[in-house]
């Protein structure tokens, strides 16, 4: 048996890849109750595992693609612009002067390449889009649905109160200070719908995990009552309660 | 009264994660699958399902792939909501992972779909590809008209006839759960393709100035765009389809419920308690 097929039969079998997930799940949630050393290890597997996966993916779908490959061919048929493997190559690993105080300044030529190729890529599209977006608002009053022609009015005037309210050069006082009002009051909503949308994403990531625990029954039950059997070996034998606790400052 | 609103201002914050917690794993149980109800969908999600609706038999769908398992929960329902979709159509599609972290989640999805007895037909290379990924400045390569996108990609594979360059593709999604596609929508108004997004509830409220102008055709946003565009998919092709999306908002909303009378309790305690001080 070879080593692949091997950690094949390892990770790939229908046991670890029931078990484990709905594991580290419930190990990553006992830290509802409170910090725990299984929390910790679960946290530092998560980080562990998506950086060692990141690496492999960064090797197998761009390094190894898009220089080793090229270069390798470079050898069994060279063409002039192959050149320019090496130089985007160099140009790169000039990034690594930036753990040298004194030669730091060399990848600064990597960075001007990269902000000069991204401004002159983007600031033509940029002003294109801004320019789009403001003559879309430019719409004759009497035309369209009563809805319509408030949804401008509201847009036009929330977006000058909002921005009143960042103008301090005169005291928010008198019609300035009213407009700024209107100006917060407008920022507000827009927090709270953003905020909302916060909250129904991450109560969807955790719809994902539940629908994981559901999908493992057994699994999931066998994993909980074992979690909750260590927290409370844990919190009653090994941990000792700190003296200080306010319990508000975490809600 | 003191008492209650004294233990109401203590309230462990344990018993509020237990509750969210109940309230999201009960309407998955098996058994209460009455509490499951389709989403009404907007017009946001229906735009989306209409430019898919108008393609014929063979047109060419792109599904620009950016987002990892972080952004799974909200968005791979809504990818094989839209798959399921294209596949229902007899599109082609075409499936680009600018995520690098995406790429076996994507293709195990798929492989998940095209399992699926009612599309066994469906052939790689010939109904759908699996591009791989690209490092990011293949955009520019695939906003650009004059490169060959064959050229660029897999030269083999029935799928790529007559498709050669962006205007050969009639419909794109995105899918994201970050600011990536901001160029893709920018770049809209240059190549005058149509682009719709399907992103994560966080990221919803920022695109919406874009469907005004026409750069968004339409915008699935977070699980709620994923259950409607499930919904969509229920009515015109078969009843009672309802993915991971639909049995999830009636967890999502039970959750908000409860997360609504917290913060509706809260608010009461807060009142009555500056009352009492006076």
């Amino acid at each position: 048996m070879d080593f692949n097929a091997l950690l094949d039969n390892i990770f790939l079998n229908d046991i670890f890849v029931t078990w484990v997930p709905v594991l580290a799940t419930v190990m990553v949630m006992s830290f509802l109750y409170k910090d725990n050393p299984l929390y910790k290890i679960g946290e530092n597997i998560f980080i562990g595992v998506s950086l060692g996966y990141m690496w492999i993916l960064m090797w197998q779908y761009t390094i190894k693609p898009f220089f080793i490959m090229p270069v390798q061919d470079m050898f069994v048929e060279f063409h002039f612009w192959d050149i320019t493997y090496i130089i985007w190559f160099l140009l790169a690993l000039t990034m690594f002067f930036r753990f040298s105080r004194k030669k730091a300044w060399v990848a600064n030529y990597y960075f001007g390449f990269l902000f000069g190729y991204t401004a002159g890529y983007y600031i033509p599209i940029a002003v294109q889009n801004i320019l789009l977006q403001s003559t879309n608002l430019m719409k004759p009053m009497n035309q369209g649905s009563f809805f319509e022609t408030t949804k401008w009015i509201v847009i036009i005037f929330g977006t000058f109160a909002a921005l009143m309210y960042f103008f301090f050069s005169k005291p928010h006082k008198g019609v300035l200070g009213k407009t700024a009002r209107v100006g917060i009051v407008i920022m507000m909503i827009f927090f709270g719908a953003a905020f909302g949308s916060t909250v129904m994403g991450r109560v969807s990531l955790f719809i994902d995990r539940a629908l994981l625990l559901v999908d493992f029954p057994m699994q999931s039950i066998v994993c909980t009552i074992g979690v909750i059997i260590y927290l409370i070996i844990y919190f009653k034998f090994f941990k000792k309660e700190e003296k200080v606790i306010d319990d508000e400052s975490f809600i | 009264m003191n008492n209650i609103l004294e233990k109401l201002k203590k309230i462990d914050r344990r018993i509020i994660y237990f509750l969210v917690f109940l309230s999201i794993i009960i309407p998955l149980l098996p058994g209460f699958d009455f509490l499951i109800f389709p989403v009404p969908p907007t017009k946001e999600t229906r735009a989306i399902f209409d430019e898919v609706e108008k393609l014929n038999e063979g047109d060419v769908v792109f599904i620009d792939w950016a987002f990892d398992p972080s952004s799974k929960a909200e968005l791979l329902p809504m990818f094989e909501a839209f798959f399921k979709h294209c596949m229902k159509k007899k599109v082609r599609v075409f499936i680009y992972y600018a995520s690098i972290n995406g790429i076996n989640l994507g293709k195990e999805s798929v492989k998940k779909m095209t399992a699926l007895e009612e599309f066994s037909w469906c052939r790689e290379g010939e109904n759908y590809i699996n591009m791989e990924y690209i490092p990011i400045t293949a955009d520019i390569r695939i906003f650009n008209m004059d490169v060959d996108f064959k050229g660029t990609y897999k030269k083999e594979g029935k799928i790529f006839e007559g498709v050669e360059t962006l205007k050969d593709i009639n419909y794109i999604l995105g899918l994201s759960g970050s600011v990536y596609h901001q160029t893709h929508i920018d770049m809209q108004i240059r190549f005058n393709y149509k682009f719709g997004l399907a992103v994560t509830a966080v990221m919803g409220p920022d695109y919406v100035p874009f469907l005004q102008t026409g750069q968004l055709t339409g915008l699935a946003n977070g699980l709620r765009g994923a259950a409607e565009y499930e919904r969509l998919v229920s009515d015109k092709y078969e009843n009672n389809y309802y993915g991971s999306a639909t049995k999830g908002m009636s967890s999502l909303t039970f959750s908000h419920l409860v997360i609504f009378g917290f913060v509706i309790m809260g608010n009461i305690v807060y009142f009555m308690d500056k009352k009492k001080r006076g």
